[in-house]
C-alpha cells in the first residue's frame, strides 16, 4: 500500500486577501499618498508635500504659449465625464483617472494618444493628485517621457489666468453676461 | 454600467436602470447584490449581441420581451423603475467580506488537495508542483526582498488584493519554476494580471540581458516553442499568478469568449541579441537600458501572422511584413515584429536599415488601411471614437473621410517594436499586434 502524502499547503497566493480593503490606487499612487503624508507627519505641520515629484510639471504660461505657436499639443482632462462637459480646456480630450477601473482598459485608451505630440495631462485638484499618475502610467505604455507632462496646478490656475475654456459651464456663463 | 446608472439617481435624481446584453447580465446583476447595497440598480437584458445587427433586429430587442423577467420590454423598463424595493434591495452599509482562508491549507493526501486547487480553479489545468511550506521557503530564498513585501496592488470586482514576494512564490512553485528563475517572476508580477478581456487578448514576455544566457532561456532555435525549461516556467507563472491573485474564473470573472492558447505560457521568449545585426541594439537598449541590464518587458495583444516560408527576392521581406500589418487593427499603433537573425540580415544588408527604429518608422509611413475597415474594430470603436468625438486629429479627420480612403494608422512609430529571436534555420517572421510595454528591471528583484 502506497503511503498517503501529506503536503503542508501554503495558500496565501490563492486565499488573496478577500477583504475588501482600500479600493485601491495603484502602487505608486499609494507610496506617494504616504510619504506626502510622513512628510506632514515629520514636519509637525501642514506644510504639503508634492506628490509624484518624478513628474515633470509644465506651467499653464508655458503651454499656453506652445500650444498656441505650432498646436502640437494635446490637453487630457483626467475629470470625470461630467466635470469634463461642464468645464474643460478648449481641445482637450477626456481620459477620466479613476484607479479602481481594470488598468489595462484606461491603457487601451491612453494607447490612443498621439505620440508625437506633447501630451498635457490636467486635473481639477491642488497638486496633479489625479493628473500625475496617468503622466506615469503613459511611461510604462513607453511614451518618450519628455513628451509626456502634468499640468502645474491644473484648471484652477488655467482658469485664474483666464485662457480658453470651452463646456456646458463656460456657456451658461456666458449666456447668463449677454443678458 | 452599474457606476453610471447609480450617478444618475444620485446627481440628478433620476431613477436610473442598466440595459445589459444577456451575455454579462447575470455577472451585472450578481455584482449589483453584492456589492452595491444600500443603492440597488436594476437591469433589463436584450440578446447578444447588439453591435453589428441590422437596426430592425436591434428594434426587435425593443419591441420584443426583457431576458430577465419576461415581460415586453417597456414593461419591464416601466417596472424596474417605479416597482418599491424589494426587502433584499433595501440591505444597506458596506457588503459583507468574504471569508479568508487560512494561510496553510490542513494536510490532505495530494490527490485531494490537486482535487482542490482545479475547484477553486488555482491552476491552468496542466498538472502543478503543490505548493508545500518547505518548496515556498526554498523558492523565497531567490530573492533578497522579504515575503510581505507587496509588490502591486490588484483591483478584482468589488475590492483589491495585494500581490506580496511570498504570493507570487507560490505560484512560482507551482508552476515548476527554480529560485533562480524567481527573480524574473518578481519583476513579471509588477505587470500582473495578464490581459484578459472579452476580446480574448494574450501577452507576450521578452527577456532581454545578460541573465537569457545565465537561466538559459532560449533566444535561438524554437525560440517560442515547448522546448526550454526557463521559458516555459516563467511564462507559465504569468499565468498562474494572474489567475489565482486576479481571481481569474471562467464564466465567473474571466470572460475571454473564445480564451486564447496563448496565455498558458504567454510567449515568453529571449531576444537573440548575439545575433543581433550591428546598429540594430536590443530591446531594452532601445528603451534606455544599458546592455548590461537584466530586464523584462511585456505585451498585449491579439493576433500573430506568420511568414509561413522563405524570404523571396521578388518581393522584399519589408513589404509582405508592411501587407500583413494591414491587416491589424492598429489599436495604439501598437505592432512587435519577432523575426529570425537571417531576416533581421537581410533587412539591414539588402534593404537598408541601419536601426530598428528605421524599420519601424518605415512600417509608420507605410503600412495602410481602408478608413472602413479601421473604424469597422471594436476596439478601435470604444477607444479612438469617443477621441475623434473630441475633435482630436487624426482620429476627427479619419472619421470623415470616405469608407474606401486609405489612412496610414500606425501613427507612433515608437510603439512598433522589433524583437529577434531565433536560430538562422529559416528566413522566418512573426508580425504581431502586441503593445510592449516599457521594460521592468530584472536586478531590482535579485
Amino acid at each position: 500500500m502506497k503511503p498517503r502524502l501529506f503536503p503542508t499547503v501554503l495558500l496565501t497566493a490563492l486565499v488573496l486577501a478577500l477583504t475588501l480593503s482600500s479600493r485601491a490606487l495603484p502602487k505608486t499612487a499609494q507610496e506617494a499618498g504616504s510619504s506626502a503624508k510622513s512628510g506632514q507627519d515629520a514636519a509637525g505641520s501642514a506644510k504639503e508635500t508634492v506628490p509624484f515629484p518624478q513628474v515633470p510639471r509644465i506651467t499653464a504660461e508655458e503651454v499656453e504659449r506652445l500650444a498656441k505657436d505650432d498646436g502640437n499639443v494635446v490637453f487630457v482632462d483626467t475629470d470625470d465625464p461630467e466635470a469634463y462637459a461642464a468645464e474643460h480646456i478648449k481641445g482637450a480630450v477626456n481620459v477620466a483617472y479613476d484607479p479602481t477601473v481594470d488598468a489595462r482598459e484606461q491603457d487601451q485608451l491612453l494607447s490612443a494618444l498621439p505620440g508625437d505630440k506633447l501630451i498635457v495631462f490636467y486635473c481639477n485638484c491642488a497638486h496633479e493628485e489625479d493628473s500625475a499618475p496617468m503622466v506615469l502610467e503613459m511611461w510604462e505604455l513607453g511614451y518618450d517621457r519628455a513628451k509626456v507632462k502634468a499640468l502645474k496646478g491644473g484648471l484652477t490656475r488655467w482658469e485664474q489666468l483666464s485662457y480658453p475654456l470651452v463646456g456646458t459651464d463656460v456657456d451658461a456663463a456666458h449666456e447668463k453676461g449677454a443678458k | 454600467m452599474s457606476r453610471w446608472a447609480k450617478q444618475i439617481q444620485m446627481q440628478c435624481k433620476i431613477p436610473a436602470i442598466g440595459v445589459a446584453s444577456s451575455n454579462i447580465v447575470h455577472y451585472a446583476t450578481g455584482y449589483v447584490q453584492k456589492y452595491q447595497t444600500g443603492m440597488p440598480i436594476r437591469y433589463v437584458s436584450v440578446p447578444f449581441p447588439f453591435t453589428g445587427q441590422p437596426r430592425t433586429v436591434d428594434v426587435g430587442y425593443v419591441t420584443g420581451k426583457d431576458m430577465l423577467t419576461g415581460q415586453p420590454m417597456m414593461t419591464a423598463v416601466a417596472n424596474a423603475l417605479t416597482s418599491p424595493l424589494t426587502a433584499e434591495e433595501k440591505i444597506s452599509g458596506a457588503a459583507p467580506e468574504e471569508a479568508v482562508e487560512p494561510r496553510l491549507l490542513p494536510p490532505d493526501s495530494e490527490e485531494n488537495l490537486r482535487a482542490l486547487f482545479e475547484d477553486r480553479e488555482w491552476t491552468d489545468f496542466n498538472s502543478i508542483i503543490l505548493p508545500t511550506e518547505k518548496r515556498v521557503t526554498a523558492m523565497l530564498k531567490g530573492t533578497s526582498h522579504k515575503p510581505d513585501e507587496v509588490i502591486t496592488t490588484i483591483n478584482i470586482t468589488g475590492g483589491a488584493r495585494q500581490l506580496t514576494v511570498e504570493k507570487v512564490a507560490i505560484s512560482a512553485v507551482m508552476a515548476g519554476a527554480s529560485p533562480e528563475h524567481f527573480p524574473v517572476i518578481l519583476a513579471l508580477a509588477t505587470q500582473a494580471p495578464f490581459g484578459n478581456s472579452t476580446s480574448s487578448m494574450a501577452n507576450m514576455v521578452v527577456i532581454s540581458g545578460p541573465i537569457r544566457n545565465k537561466l538559459k532561456f532560449n533566444c535561438g532555435t524554437n525560440a517560442m516553442g515547448p522546448y526550454n525549461r526557463s521559458n516555459a516556467v516563467v511564462g507559465r507563472t504569468f499565468t498562474l499568478m494572474s489567475k489565482t491573485a486576479g481571481d481569474l474564473r471562467n464564466n465567473v470573472n474571466a470572460w475571454e469568449t473564445l480564451g486564447n492558447t496563448m496565455q498558458y505560457n504567454n510567449q515568453c521568449y529571449g531576444e537573440n541579441e548575439e545575433a543581433l545585426p550591428e546598429g540594430w541594439d536590443p530591446l531594452h537598449v532601445e528603451m534606455g537600458f544599458k546592455p548590461t541590464d537584466n530586464v523584462l518587458s511585456v505585451g498585449m495583444g491579439w493576433s500573430s501572422i506568420a511568414s509561413v516560408g522563405a524570404s523571396q527576392s521578388i518581393y522584399p521581406t519589408h513589404y509582405l511584413m508592411r501587407d500583413y500589418m494591414s491587416s491589424f487593427c492598429a489599436s495604439g499603433s501598437a505592432a512587435t515584429i519577432v523575426i529570425d537573425p537571417t531576416v533581421a540580415g537581410l533587412l539591414k544588408d539588402v534593404h537598408g536599415f541601419k536601426t530598428k527604429a528605421q524599420l519601424s518608422e518605415w512600417f509608420s509611413q507605410n503600412v495602410t488601411k481602408v478608413n472602413a475597415s479601421y473604424w469597422g474594430n471594436g476596439v478601435i470603436q470604444s477607444t479612438a471614437v469617443p477621441f475623434a468625438l473630441q475633435g482630436l486629429e487624426p482620429y476627427a479627420t479619419w472619421r470623415k473621410l470616405p469608407d474606401d480612403a486609405l489612412i496610414k494608422p500606425f501613427t507612433n512609430p515608437k510603439a512598433i517594436h522589433v524583437v529577434v529571436a531565433g536560430g538562422k534555420v529559416q528566413t522566418m517572421w512573426f508580425v504581431t499586434d502586441f503593445g510592449i510595454r516599457r521594460g521592468v528591471s530584472i536586478d531590482h528583484w535579485m
